[in-house]
């Protein structure tokens, strides 16, 4: 286990430092200088070079980047351009907000989806079933932002229950008033995930229990509960952790897309700021960070699965 | 094989794919010829009927700067096609064969191509599409590559993945003892079997290259303005959600519609064609 | 009965499909005396697992199960089932690895039933469930209780899924195909374990089986099922003897047994009846050599005593010699097969590298990655073969000898490590020629693998033809038809899918592919484990007609010395990747036999003498899953003849004995004499 541990740890490692290399490449190789893409298309010349030189923009491909790197390691992510703050203090307190978003979300699709899922595989065929995959089809398709914007028309406008767009901090404002602005965006953003979970938690349940091994449980008597609890849900898991995973990746654009919708000043709201008003540093730190987050997240799910499955656990003994 | 099994099964044809592919007939059909059909120009200025809420003469009323929305609507569902369409062919086309070349040739070529997918699968989906957006200047064009491109690592490794169940059969073996080229193994042998498990992932997958590139519009970093594609108008309506939400929910609910017929013929394909439901003759 | 613990009368099941109603059981009825054991044989499709699942109560939901009278110790069975699972009835399923959950310990699930049924709490539990999985012969229970079951061997996890079973002590055991997944001499020790334990707990036992040796050697009384009808029933000696079914003749014929090697086998021609139609008459006259019009009419099971048959001409047909097959082949030349090798393989061998590629070759050990050399499994080591023109070499061994491996080996669809391949005289490059691959075939253990689901028979039959030059244009429909006409099938099969034919009938397409390059040379790799019985008569009778007509050689590769006997005219034996001994096959079957093929030999139950050859059996040294030496022989940890250091630390040289069998055993011959067997 903790061989596998260290293995995956390391390969995040080496995956992030790659990532790294790709975001720079990217945003220095593509075409277009840096410059221009700060200044805007119709910059003077001067300017440019002025800026090139500031931003040592003219130091060959590879020293940039040691540059950089070398800082992002210090935890050095330098200026923000646009604004006059370091990167690092406002990438901080963005990743604190949208933490608060994504880790509910992501809690909340788990315990519906897995519950959800359970529940449409031991009832299988029944009413309840057909009515939940019926809405499972449906949910996984609708785009978040749809539901965003109706939430926004229906929640705040009409009904004016709760705030259409902003945040207050925990500390500022109380538990209450800190829900208050996080609970359109979450559920905005579970109803989909949380389809998608439950529609292959459910195919994963169904297949453990038309296993032979629950089939051999019944046999020995075991209660049709115990059967599902502990014969088939620990089987059933497996799959469902990643998916979860999966799902994390795909609710880190929802994220992004929510907070531009609720106005929620979190670290898709900046990227976004970000790409709009060119500020380089910010941008590949801002994308740094969201694939550190994602790669721990993978992590989390590897290790998890891990410590469910006795085969990755123990190693094969033979 | 009992006599039973040799009875040609009819497959029952699942009722969402039926509905679903009939909307989604439709929904092509419209946006092709929307353009023309539509009832004003989608892109004429009448500051006089900005924002009239839906009524006999504009169905899904108008917009800030008076456009009809129907129009708008008609001549934008092409966009959302295009990016579903486009971006699963271009996952099709690098996907498929990468995939197929991995799991033929194992051993390096397989760990090279397998270590880039991860590294791509690594970057979180809408991370790809902005990196791509943010460098360089948006347009329809790009979102599809975008787009497809995200969906290259999944396409590379189902097909590597089913490829693999395939290969390790005892008839691939016997091409073998023929001494058969490997373009005759992966093309008449493999290949065959591997398609329906591709298309019912291409056909699911069509659902979220809409999804992600219409959130890439609605992030302004898709068809720019005064394009009608539907998630920017969604987002051109977000200041005017309290006195006109009919600008935004009249495409919003069109792109759901769409949306949600893509995926049922996608599960209902899956239902139809799942490899574990193939008959294959046992005793 | 009237002591009957188990009394089932006229149980039928049907259940819906999309097809209609099919009627997977009829009218089947069976009793079982305390502490007596019911062997219920049938070919797949005879409903004879169904038939547990129905008495456990454990179909799904659109199964209907009606019966006369179903008793269990009074009580009706249909009724309270679900009270019995675990508690009284104790069941096993075939395959051990699917039967036992892989997220739980051994010990959770063998204590498991101890805590819901005999309200044991977890620890009394596991203290008992140790002491059962030492009862059923496993030597360190307490390090299996705390193992999962993808650490164990088969047989281990067969054995501990017996001790879940066992926990409540129930009266009645139900066994479906408890052996079928496990190697021979594997299967032998769980054999012994059944018996020993009806000897000590006078538990009865309901056994399903395929296999007829089996039921002879657990078994007091046998039931044959044909799809889904009781045909004969009776005491297990008296049925053996003098089966009168014709089905049951059929499959008592079919069988090849080492005894009457050379006889050529019967087979039941047709295929099973389609259940969704209830025939009133007798199921099997459509496949049957004696049937009249009047086998039409509804037929009871009857016959004087406890024999009884379901067959209104069994009086008559006993008499009968089974009718000689059609389609015979032509003038055999069998008799004086041509001595001259056809294909020489010498010091062949081939390492398969663990799994992973660079990244998990790193060692971690220590902390610190290194870079380890990669483990390595040795599937063939050094061994040296010739299979000589018009002959069958048979190549019998366990899974995972490497068998499968050095058939690949021979035909250069796997490369070797080491070793030279001389077919024909001339040497065989390591990426052959187009015309080695034309006289060097294979036909395939899995017909349903062995067959792209999407190509045609004629397609599947093409191909070949073209690509060898065989045939052009309009000649490769002629020469398509000759080769159907080869492998006996109707020439209308040529538009059919694998998915349109039965598992025979596949293997046969198999053939005829294999085939249509005229080659000299092919490789049979378990070409007929996949089929059933009187299948794979069939298959047999027509590889055995093809390799006379043609002059072919064959490597055929069995893991079932049965089968290896009956068509082998030289034998030999692999173990773990070498080939032990090698002779001509009468010789290696009479002996004297190397200690691991006399094991192999003594644990196949043959029908007849099961029981007798049982107490002769020659049991293997305990700890069969301890890593073979890197030195030594490769049987020695298993080895009950083992000489102690000089056999674990030198590889034993192959010697040719007096009779002429090639032998790698460091035995003096005196010794190897004595490794005697009974069998002649």
């Amino acid at each position: 286990m903790l061989v596998y541990a260290a293995r995956r740890i390391l390969g995040m490692v080496v995956v992030l430092f790659a990532m790294s290399a790709v975001v720079f490449a990217a945003i220095h190789l593509l075409p277009g200088s840096v410059a221009h893409m700060v200044l805007g298309e119709y910059a003077t010349a001067e300017a440019v070079a002025a800026l090139e030189l500031k931003l040592g923009l003219r130091d060959p491909i590879l020293v940039q980047y040691w540059r950089w790197l070398s800082g992002v390691l210090r935890g050095e992510f330098g200026q923000a351009l646009s604004i006059d703050q370091p990167v690092a203090r406002l990438i901080g307190g963005a990743l604190e907000r949208s933490a608060a978003l994504g880790g509910m979300s992501l809690l909340l699709v788990a315990i519906m989806g897995i519950a959800l899922g359970i529940h449409s595989a031991v009832h299988r065929g029944s009413l309840s079933d057909r009515v939940l995959t019926m809405m499972q089809y449906t949910l996984i398709a609708i785009p978040e932002f749809f539901w965003c914007t109706v939430a926004i028309i229906v929640f705040a406008v009409w009904l004016g229950w709760l705030p259409a767009t902003g945040y207050t901090p925990l500390a500022d404002a109380g538990l209450l008033q800190w829900l208050r602005h996080l609970i359109l965006p979450v559920v905005c953003l579970s109803l989909g995930l949380t389809a998608h979970v439950s529609r292959m938690v459910r195919s994963s349940m169904l297949e453990a229990i038309e296993s032979r091994y629950v089939l051999a449980a019944r046999a020995k008597g075991v209660p049709e509960r115990l059967v599902l609890l502990r014969h088939a849900l620990p089987n059933a898991m497996l799959p469902a952790i990643t998916v979860l995973a999966i799902d994390a990746g795909i609710l880190i654009g929802g994220i992004v897309v929510a907070e531009t919708v609720f106005s929620f000043p979190g670290l898709g709201s900046l990227l976004m700021y970000a790409i709009q008003n060119h500020d380089i540093p910010l941008l590949q730190a801002g994308m740094l960070v969201v694939t550190a987050v994602y790669s721990l997240a993978t992590l989390a799910a590897d290790l998890a699965s891990a410590m469910l499955n006795p085969r990755i656990r123990l190693g094969a003994a033979h | 094989m009992t006599a039973v099994a040799q009875k040609r099964r009819r497959r029952h044809v699942p009722l969402i794919l039926v509905a679903g592919a009939a909307i989604v007939v439709v929904m092509v059909l419209l946006g092709l010829i929307g353009p023309w059909i539509a009832p004003y120009d989608p892109t004429m200025f009448a500051v006089r009927s900005r924002m009239q809420p839906p009524s006999g003469l504009h169905w899904f009323g108008t917009d800030e700067f008076g456009r009809d929305v129907l129009s708008r609507i008609l001549a934008g569902g092409y966009y959302s096609l295009a990016m579903g369409f486009g971006a699963t062919a271009i996952s099709l086309v690098i996907g498929v064969p990468l995939g197929l070349i991995a799991a033929f040739y194992r051993g390096w070529v397989d760990d090279v191509i397998m270590r880039i997918i991860d590294l791509m699968i690594s970057l979180p989906p809408i991370l790809v599409g902005l990196l791509i957006l943010a460098v360089t200047s948006p347009g329809l064009g790009k979102t599809i590559v975008a787009v497809g491109l995200v969906y290259v690592p999944i396409m590379t490794r189902l097909t590597r993945s089913v490829a693999l169940s395939v290969l390790a059969q005892d008839f691939i073996e016997a091409a073998a003892a023929r001494r058969e080229k490997t373009v005759y193994i992966l093309w008449r042998e493999v290949l065959p079997n591997v398609w329906p498990t591709i298309i019912v992932e291409a056909s699911l997958r069509i659902t979220f290259a809409i999804l992600l590139g219409s959130a890439l519009s609605f992030l302004g970093l898709g068809p720019q303005p005064p394009a009608s594609e539907w998630g920017l108008m969604i987002a051109e309506s977000r200041p005017f959600l309290d006195r006109a939400p009919w600008i935004g929910l009249a495409p919003g609910l069109c792109l759901c519609v769409l949306l949600v017929a893509v995926n049922f013929v996608g599960e209902g394909l899956r239902d139809l064609l799942d490899p574990r439901m193939q008959g294959r003759g046992h005793g | 009965m009237a002591d009957a613990l188990l009394d089932i009368q006229g149980l039928s099941l049907r259940y819906a499909t999309a097809n209609g109603s099919v009627t997977a059981l009829d009218d089947v009825s069976l009793a079982i005396p305390r502490g007596g054991a019911m062997g219920l044989v049938g070919e797949s499709g005879s409903g004879k697992s169904s038939m547990l699942l129905a008495m456990l109560g454990l179909l799904g939901k659109g199964a209907a199960v009606t019966a006369d009278a179903a008793r269990f110790d009074g009580q009706d069975l249909l009724k309270v089932a679900a009270s019995l699972r675990g508690r009284r009835i104790g069941t096993v399923f075939q395959d051990p690895s699917a039967a036992l959950n892989p997220a739980l310990t051994i010990g959770v699930q063998v204590a498991e039933p101890l805590t819901l049924h005999r309200g044991m709490n977890w620890r009394e539990a596991m203290e008992r469930a140790e002491g059962l999985l030492a009862e059923t012969g496993i030597h360190d229970p307490a390090a299996v209780l705390k193992a999962y079951p993808h650490q164990l061997s088969g047989g281990m996890k067969q054995r501990a899924v017996i001790a879940q079973a066992l926990g409540c002590e129930p009266d009645l055991l139900l066994l479906d195909e408890p052996t079928t997944a496990l190697d021979v001499t594997v299967e032998a020790q769980i054999l012994d374990l059944l018996d020993a334990l009806r000897a000590r707990r006078g538990i009865s036992l309901l056994l399903v089986s395929h296999n007829l040796g089996i039921v002879d050697r657990i078994c007091d009384d046998l039931t044959v099922l044909y799809a889904g009808r009781v045909v004969e029933q009776g005491p297990c000696a008296r049925v053996l003897a003098g089966p009168r079914h014709p089905y049951a003749r059929g499959l008592m014929a079919a069988m090849p047994v080492i005894s009457h090697a050379k006889q050529r086998l019967t087979s039941i021609e047709g295929n099973l009846p389609d259940l969704t139609v209830v025939d009133p008459g007798c199921n099997f006259a459509p496949r049957c050599p004696f049937a009249v019009p009047s086998c039409a009419e509804p037929q009871a099971l009857a016959g004087e005593g406890d024999h009884r048959v379901r067959c209104h001409r069994a009086a008559q047909t006993a008499t009968l010699p089974w009718p000689e097959q059609k389609n015979e082949a032509p003038a055999s030349t069998e008799a004086t097969p041509e001595r001259r090798p056809l294909l020489e393989a010498r010091g062949m061998s081939r390492r398969f590298a663990g799994h992973g590629g660079l990244w998990r070759s790193l060692d971690w050990r220590g902390g610190w990655p290194k870079l380890a050399p990669r483990k390595s499994v040795v599937a063939v080591d050094d061994v040296t073969i010739e299979v000589r023109s018009g002959e069958v070499l048979g190549l019998v061994g366990e899974s995972g000898s490497g068998k499968s491996t050095l058939g690949r080996l021979l035909l250069r669809l796997v490369p070797a490590d080491a070793g030279q391949l001389e077919f024909g005289g001339t040497e065989v490059p390591l990426r052959p020629s187009s015309a080695f691959c034309q006289q060097a075939q294979i036909i395939f253990q899995n017909p349903d693998s062995a067959l792209n689901p999407h190509h045609t028979v004629q397609e599947v039959l093409k191909r070949p033809l073209e690509l060898f030059g065989i045939a052009k244009g309009a000649a490769v429909g002629a020469e398509i038809d000759r080769l159907l006409d080869l492998v006996r099938l109707p020439r209308s099969y040529r538009t059919r899918y694998p998915h349109q034919m039965s598992g025979g009938e596949k293997q046969r397409i198999g053939i005829a592919r294999a085939l249509a390059g005229r080659p000299r040379f092919v490789v049979c790799d378990e070409a007929v484990s996949a089929l059933d019985v009187s299948v794979q008569a069939a298959v047999l009778n027509l590889l055995s007609d093809l390799r006379a007509q043609f002059g072919l050689s064959y490597l055929f590769i069995s893991h079932d010395i049965g089968v290896i006997a009956h068509i082998s005219d030289r034998i030999a034996v692999m173990y773990r990747g070498a080939i032990v001994q090698q002779g001509e096959a009468a010789q290696v079957l009479r002996g004297p036999h190397h200690p691991y093929t006399a094991s192999l030999l003594s644990a196949v139950p043959v029908v007849g003498s099961a029981r007798s050859q049982a107490d002769n059996r020659i049991r293997l040294a305990e700890n069969p899953m301890a890593a073979p030496g890197e030195k030594g022989c490769s049987f020695a940890s298993r080895c009950p003849q083992q000489l102690g250091n000089l056999c674990r630390t030198q590889v034993p040289a192959q010697r040719r004995l007096s009779n002429g069998v090639m032998m790698a055993c460091h035995l003096p011959d005196a010794q190897l004499e004595t490794v005697a067997l009974g069998l002649s």
